[in-house]
């Protein structure tokens, strides 16, 4: 196990490897360059001293220089742990992200505790009532939920649900209200949900259908299973055949699920954020995009990079915890 | 390894601890920010800095003193620093742009007259040549600390300017013809131009002073990394940054001047245009820039006009929008087409059509109720007889019969080159190419992401192009339009004719306003004939105003936030 372990953790370096190449050469051979991003078309640089600050400006950034030098220059900065500067900001990016990731890791961490909430329940109830007509509508909602755009909905909602000329229940955008410094804690509380209930809807919406049908799937697997029989016949009480039993065998596939979503939450959601207005990771890594601010695009790159891989290898360790089948000692 | 429970009580447990840590790293990192404001707040001793609380009383008049303005950013700027920054949104909230809120110019545009007037300054002398500008700060001006205005913290804005190090290249520009300085005494300053040009005294008086001791720097970099400082000259201070959501400016209860109403003004960022609505419907917000859609579905809505103000009004900042035709592509080498052109775009159905006639059809550059524009000049009617006649002039004829026209074996068939994800551009696209299709000119359009689309503009790779400019009251025309401009400056489109280049020289050396004038209405004429742009529209600026506030006017420079007001039974926020 520890031999495993290790060994997928040395493999991870050529893959991280790989992966910032691939995304150092994709920025910066895309057309356009921070400087001029940052001054826009109508930017007077037209004249000699122009020119020579703009230029003044790519080697103080660095820019001058031949892509590959950038490169090395960027991974020797790395091993040290610096991401550099945001050109726009003129701010450590780690700084950036720091003030932004709290915001979106609370709010994946709310949206998928509902996820996994709901669908366990949901997906143990389908497999009882197998072709039942709970089996059945469920499935149904629970599709019609899963292929509704999150785009779509988000706009009918602050459309439908935010506006004074329908139904004024909610805030249409931000975190919280304009006052609200001057709460106590527990209005303050109250505030902060009442903002956040709509873009967690958004993001937990679509979950429901995939984990509820996978969970589902491998109840009636194991339902149908020898032992299953065996533990009824021993006289267990149902309860205990279904959560001790089958459930636990079940589990096991909703574990790789939980590896994709180390570096969802890290990511957030780009969609969702820029609707409701959320400061997170996916608008920062956006407008980095947009603003070609490459020391951003690519500390967000190489930190979601080493989370998903860090997720697949938390993924492999937990297999082999839960399921005895499942281990990497030994001869291959 | 576990039973389910312990799993699930495992699950719950790290989710609980992730929250707290990244809770406490939320605390920390606003901490950080404050760290700095804190520490200068503390500098300022028994000074009656107060931030948010300080009581109405102390205002000048209380019956219109208190309450909240709430405005609306699209996204948040990267800095509020009044020398670095370069976006739109935060020339709204600290540049001159949104009327000078924390920090104040030498003089500023007055919203009735259109003249320059005193801000800072308490006199300014021209001398004769136009070369030497002697400006004298008042007295009785102070920032927010109690220190007061001096020519020490002029200069140090103008050196920090032109410093190459400092990220404020595009600024530093305005001011590469001073020539140097001398500082008189302690209020005085001379400014040396080295050649005399008109927008000298614009320019000058446009420098934002700010406190020498507490932005002074040993590192450039420390000066580029620095967002916002509490401290300034003008009627608000800088109060507070949510990252990514709001910004919010507190009353400078120590202002010089006269003080301003609203005790905070906030602005809330709110990126999807529908939100906003929404907000500003539900009374989060005070004041909203519409869509010309928008602005007529809810002017006709009697209810929401019980509720706010719907404002339209002209504004010389908001610029025009054209279609450029390049002059060195084959197509639009010839001036009779580029006429032709104009003939055929309908530019009146257009406005009709997608902006409800709230736009008005300009036929050049200047802002159509300034002096620098020719009265006399009406725009080329909608006319595709005319057009028709123009390209078979030119030689551009329907040889072989297929419906486009064609020259030497080229058929008519164009790309215009526009910015991609633009709606209502798009529209206004189509609405050309089917004009122009019924004269047998085929166009196809050709959208790019901002960054490529700059990138075209640049090596002026491009048939045609459809953009707006910003403008101004008075606006320099040299950089657009002047034949050396077109290596390298903007004028993208390769006019050149040399008669415009001698106007715009000597006009840009004209110190006498009427004498310049005539030689732009000039350079207007010549404009119209080469049409080198098709003009397209002056946009008005559409606004929603929550009708709580009281004394919205419309000046001849727009509107002017400091005079508005919310009487003391209306006020929302305290």
């Amino acid at each position: 196990m520890f031999q495993y372990t290790i060994r997928r953790i040395l493999l991870m370096i050529p893959t991280m490897l790989g992966i910032t190449i691939m995304v150092f050469s994709i920025s910066r051979l895309a057309p356009g360059d921070p400087v001029s991003m940052l001054l826009g078309p109508e930017a007077t640089l037209n004249t000699e001293r122009g020119t020579e600050i703009r230029e003044a400006q790519m080697r103080q950034y660095g820019l001058d220089k031949p892509i590959p030098v950038q490169y090395v220059i960027w991974l020797k900065h790395i091993i040290c742990l610096d991401f550099g500067q945001s050109f726009k900001h003129h701010r450590p990016v780690i700084e950036l992200i720091k003030e932004r990731l709290p915001i979106t890791v609370s709010l994946n961490l709310i949206a998928f505790t509902i996820i996994y909430l709901v669908a366990i329940p949901l997906g143990v109830t389908s497999a009882l009532n197998h072709k039942g007509w709970f089996d059945r509508g469920s499935s149904l909602v629970l599709f019609i939920l899963w292929s509704l755009p999150t785009m779509w909905a988000g706009q009918m909602m602050i459309g439908y649900l935010c506006s004074p000329e329908h139904i004024s229940w909610f805030p249409p955008s931000g975190l919280s209200s304009n006052n609200a410094d001057t709460m106590a804690f527990f209005p303050w509380l109250a505030d902060r949900i009442w903002h956040i209930i709509l873009p967690v809807t958004c993001m937990t919406y679509t979950g429901f259908a995939y984990l509820t049908k996978l969970l589902r799937a491998g109840m009636l697997d194991n339902l149908r299973m020898d032992y299953i029989r065996t533990a009824k016949a021993k006289g267990l009480s149902t309860f205990v055949v279904i959560f001790r039993h089958a459930l636990r065998n079940s589990i096991i596939p909703i574990i790789t699920i939980m590896a994709a979503i180390l570096p969802a939450m890290f990511g957030g959601s780009l969609i969702i954020e820029k609707i409701f207005t959320i400061p997170g990771m996916g608008l920062l890594a956006f407008e980095a995009v947009t603003t070609r601010d490459y020391n951003v695009i690519m500390a967000v790159a190489t930190i979601a990079g080493v989370l998903n891989l860090t997720g697949l290898l938390l993924a492999d360790i937990a297999y082999a915890l839960v399921d005895p089948r499942i281990s990497f000692e030994g001869g291959e | 390894m576990g039973s389910k429970s312990t799993f699930f009580k495992f699950f719950v447990v790290v989710t609980l601890v992730v929250l707290l840590i990244f809770q406490i790293l939320a605390m920390k990192q606003s901490d950080r920010l404050y760290e700095r404001i804190n520490k200068l707040q503390k500098d300022m001793g028994n000074m009656s800095f107060s931030s948010g609380n300080g009581s109405p009383a102390s205002s000048s008049d209380d019956s219109k003193a208190g309450d909240w303005l709430v405005r609306r950013i699209g996204s948040e700027p990267p800095t509020l620093n009044p020398i670095t920054y370069k976006d739109l949104y935060a020339s709204l909230i600290c540049g001159s742009d949104g009327g000078n809120n924390i920090f104040e110019t030498l003089l500023t545009y007055n919203y009735d007259t259109a003249e320059l007037e005193a801000l800072l300054a308490e006199s300014w002398e021209i001398s004769d040549d136009g070369l030497e500008f002697t400006f004298t700060i008042r007295d009785d001006a102070y920032f927010s600390d109690g220190t007061p205005v001096t020519s020490d913290d002029l200069i140090f804005a103008y050196e920090t300017i032109i410093n190459p190090e400092i990220d404020a290249a595009n600024l530093a520009n305005y001011y590469k013809d001073v020539e140097g300085y001398e500082r008189i005494d302690n209020k005085t300053v001379v400014f040396k131009m080295s050649r005399a040009y008109f927008k000298s005294l614009e320019m000058l008086g446009g420098i934002p002073v700010i406190p020498k001791h507490v932005y002074q720097f040993e590192d450039a970099s420390e000066f580029n990394q620095n967002r916002a400082d509490p401290v300034g000259s003008g009627p608000y201070l800088f109060d507070k940054w949510d990252v990514g959501s709001q910004i919010v400016l507190t009353r400078n209860e120590n202002y010089w001047g006269s003080k301003p109403n609203f005790k905070k003004i906030v602005y809330r960022v709110i990126s999807n245009d529908k939100a906003a609505l929404q907000a500003l419907q539900s009374h989060t917000l005070d004041v909203l820039s519409v869509t010309p859609e928008q602005f007529v579905k809810y002017s006709q809505d009697e209810e929401f006009c019980n509720n706010f103000h719907v404002i339209s009004y002209w504004n010389p900042s908001s610029g025009f929008t054209y279609v450029g035709w390049n002059s060195e592509s084959r197509f639009f080498k010839d001036k009779l087409v580029r006429q032709a052109m104009t003939h055929i775009v309908d530019r009146d159905a257009i406005n009709e059509h997608l902006f409800k006639n709230l736009f008005r059809v300009t036929t050049g550059p200047f802002f159509f109720m300034g002096h620098q524009n020719n009265p006399e000049i009406e725009p080329w009617p909608f006319d595709p007889q005319r057009a028709c006649e123009l390209l078979d002039e030119a030689g551009w004829k329907d040889t072989d019969g297929d419906g486009v026209r064609d020259k030497n074996g080229v058929p008519f068939n164009f790309k215009l080159t526009t910015v991609s994800a633009n709606e209502t551009g798009e529209k206004m696209c189509l609405l050309i190419k089917d004009q122009l299709e019924q004269v047998g000119v085929i166009m196809e359009l050709d959208p790019y992401e901002w960054s490529v689309f700059t990138d075209k503009l640049h090596k002026r790779e491009f048939e045609a192009v459809t953009l707006g400019w910003s403008g101004a009251l008075e606006s320099d025309p040299y950089q657009v339009w002047h034949s050396s401009q077109i290596e390298g400056g903007s004028n993208y489109v390769g006019f050149n004719v040399p008669r415009a280049d001698e106007l715009i020289v000597q006009a840009r050396a004209t110190i006498d306003p009427d004498k310049r004038n005539k030689l732009f209405h000039e350079f207007h004429a010549i404009l119209h004939e080469q049409q080198p742009y098709t003009f397209m529209f002056n946009r008005k600026s559409l606004v929603f105003i929550d009708k709580r506030i009281e004394n919205v006017t419309i000046h001849k420079l727009g509107l002017n936030s400091k005079e508005w007001y919310v009487p003391q039974d209306k006020q929302r926020y305290h």
